[in-house]
């Protein structure tokens, strides 16, 4: 069993021969019994000791659970040129995006596939914030280096690295507020950002983005760590929520991100998405805004493609939906998709049992024809089939704050 | 289960799909004692004087074998660990013959799936089905109340002359390599 684990882990983990890194937080994880993996060449706790992964999945659902994300790329752009940059390389409508306002979109190539999923935040007419996957790192960046020279436009790109960190949960924000005093929360709706100070418990301003992964209330904070004392700062920071709150705190790792994410209906890159397909069959189609679908305003890579299958859903071959079961999980794609009578018609991405609805949650990809809600499918798993059924995302109804 | 020296590779693209590496520092928290049948168990006290053998596998099968020439099968508390909370437990059907080596189920957790594999040849006599209703035993008591199935041995003679069925001491010095 463990034997045949670690072989999926070098799979997935490409960079393992190389150094692992370490977030700001890494040695808070080890002190909390945290069991360390490789992730997109980072060491990053999966579980932490004296908690199941559905023990920290239900926590989530029900308390206050800490994310460390600081494995994510962040990104700085600005200057005049940084709105053409963002609109070329992705959908995104940052003109009627208000400032202090973030989106989720995606990094597009010129075939309309989709390069990394991320999210942009304007922080003003020619300031803007991105955060990008941890696993993409060298790709985005080269990507969009090239797409800066090409512009040859006026703008600045910058990356850093800091503390972010995912709190997620439904009380979330009555924890955090206990350490902003002179800023009520509730005035941050889902997707809205802002600066703010900590208390006497962190110097520099903390980026506070309303937000969440999980399909839970939230917030993802981004804390300056680049010194020892900022570093120290965010690591004490993050001590004190749990050491503080035993009660409504709790550090949760990868495993319990990923059955979270799968329930609340949201792509993981690497398995939802890739560079070979386009929003519209990953069924985000409201990732490119009414504002960017006439053909002037579609200047975005990819977009004669992408426009093309919005206005024809015919061109579309296969399309993401999400798949309920019971009895043995779909898990990956070795699990190949039947219609009942017994042609395939497409493939797992991704599954898992879900400690929130009993029985199993998978997306994956099929025909379009068979993607209806409630169409009965044949799901093999372990060279037998099961029965399944196209289901309507999210899985477990999201719990955003929208005020 | 699925880490057989011979299946591995095999299996680990079909089979296990967990995306994170189970920990490596497990075996060292085992010892011999860690595999004792509970002696409070149904299992245990099937017949009055306990199992006449104990025998495990390198994928984490226990086998526990009567003088009547049944065996309960189980799996191991490192393989329980190993998955986590179990979610659901697929069993074989009664009446069922099957061969070593043959899948008789398996044992899904939230982070990954394991097959169970048959340790020897024989007659699915019984299924545990509490293990139906209540998947979270096979954590909680693995080597007792979680009993799989109870098997019918085609040839008792396998289980002494078998160079696949290890003894508790072969077993343990067998994680030490994981």
């Amino acid at each position: 069993m463990l034997r045949s684990i670690s072989l999926i882990s070098k799979r997935s983990n490409s960079s393992s021969s190389a150094a692992l890194l370490k977030t700001p937080l890494y040695e808070s994880h080890l002190a909390l019994g945290g069991k360390m993996v490789p992730y997109a060449g980072f060491e990053m706790p999966v579980l932490y000791k004296d908690q199941s992964h559905i023990q920290s999945h239900n926590w989530v659902r029900a308390n206050c659970g800490l994310f460390d994300v600081s494995h994510m790329l962040q990104h700085n752009f600005s200057g005049p040129s940084a709105k053409a940059l963002l609109e070329k390389i992705t959908p995104i409508d940052l003109a009627s995006l208000p400032v202090n306002s973030s989106s989720l979109t995606v990094l597009l190539n010129n075939e309309g596939g989709i390069i990394d999923d991320c999210i942009i935040t304007k922080h003003g007419e020619e300031q803007f914030y991105m955060v990008t996957n941890a696993g993409c790192r060298e790709k985005d960046v080269k990507f969009i280096k090239q797409e800066i020279s090409s512009l040859q436009g006026d703008l600045n790109h910058n990356t850093f690295e800091g503390t972010l960190l995912a709190v997620q949960g439904p009380k979330s924000k009555e924890i955090l507020q206990k350490f902003v005093s002179d800023f009520d929360l509730n005035k941050l709706t889902f997707g809205q950002t802002k600066f703010n100070k900590f208390n006497s418990i962190i110097d520099s301003e903390v980026h506070i983005a309303r937000s969440g992964y999980t399909g839970e209330d939230g917030f993802e904070l981004s804390i300056a760590s680049s010194n020892d004392v900022e570093t120290k700062q965010a690591q004490d920071f993050f001590n004190l929520l749990i050491s503080e709150y035993p009660e409504v705190v709790k550090p949760i790792g990868l495993a319990a991100r990923d059955s979270l994410r799968l329930e609340a209906g949201m792509c993981l890159y690497g398995y939802e998405l890739n560079e070979s397909i386009t929003p519209i069959e990953a069924s985000l189609a409201w990732l490119i805004p009414k504002a960017r679908r006439t053909p002037d305003l579609a200047t975005f890579n990819g977009s004669s493609k992408i426009l093309s299958q919005l206005s024809d859903r015919s061109l579309v071959s296969h399309q993401r939906v999400g798949i309920t079961s019971k009895g043995p999980a779909p898990r990956d794609s070795s699990s190949k998709i039947f219609d009942k009578s017994g042609a395939e018609i497409g493939y797992i991405t991704s599954g898992s049992p879900s400690p929130t609805l009993g029985g199993n949650v998978a997306q994956g990809y099929v025909k379009r024809g068979s993607h209806k809600s409630g169409t009965e499918i044949d799901i093999e798993i372990r060279g037998k089939k099961r029965p399944g059924v196209i289901s309507k995302m999210p899985f477990v109804p999201n719990n955003f704050f929208r005020g | 289960m699925i880490s057989s020296l011979l299946r591995a590779p095999k299996l680990a693209s079909r089979f296990s799909a967990s995306r994170y590496p189970s920990s490596r520092i497990i075996a060292a928290r085992f010892n011999s004692a860690d595999h004792k049948i509970n002696t409070n168990s149904f299992v245990y006290k099937y017949l009055e004087e306990g199992p006449k053998t104990v025998k495990y596998t390198a994928e984490h099968e226990w086998l526990a074998v009567f003088k009547d020439d049944t065996a309960f099968v189980g799996i191991t508390k490192y393989a329980s660990d190993a998955l986590g909370d179990a979610t659901f437990i697929e069993l074989p059907e009664v009446g069922v013959t099957v061969e070593a080596g043959e899948s008789i189920g398996s044992v899904e957790s939230v982070k990954s799936a394991s097959e169970i594999y048959s340790p020897v040849a024989g007659e699915i006599l019984a299924i545990n089905q509490n293990l139906e209703s209540s998947p979270g035993l096979i954590n909680e008591d693995p080597l007792g109340e979680a009993w799989i199935a109870q098997i019918k041995l085609s040839d008792p003679s396998v289980v002494e002359s078998s160079e696949e069925l290890l003894d508790v001491a072969e077993y343990d010095a067998s994680l030490e390599d994981h």
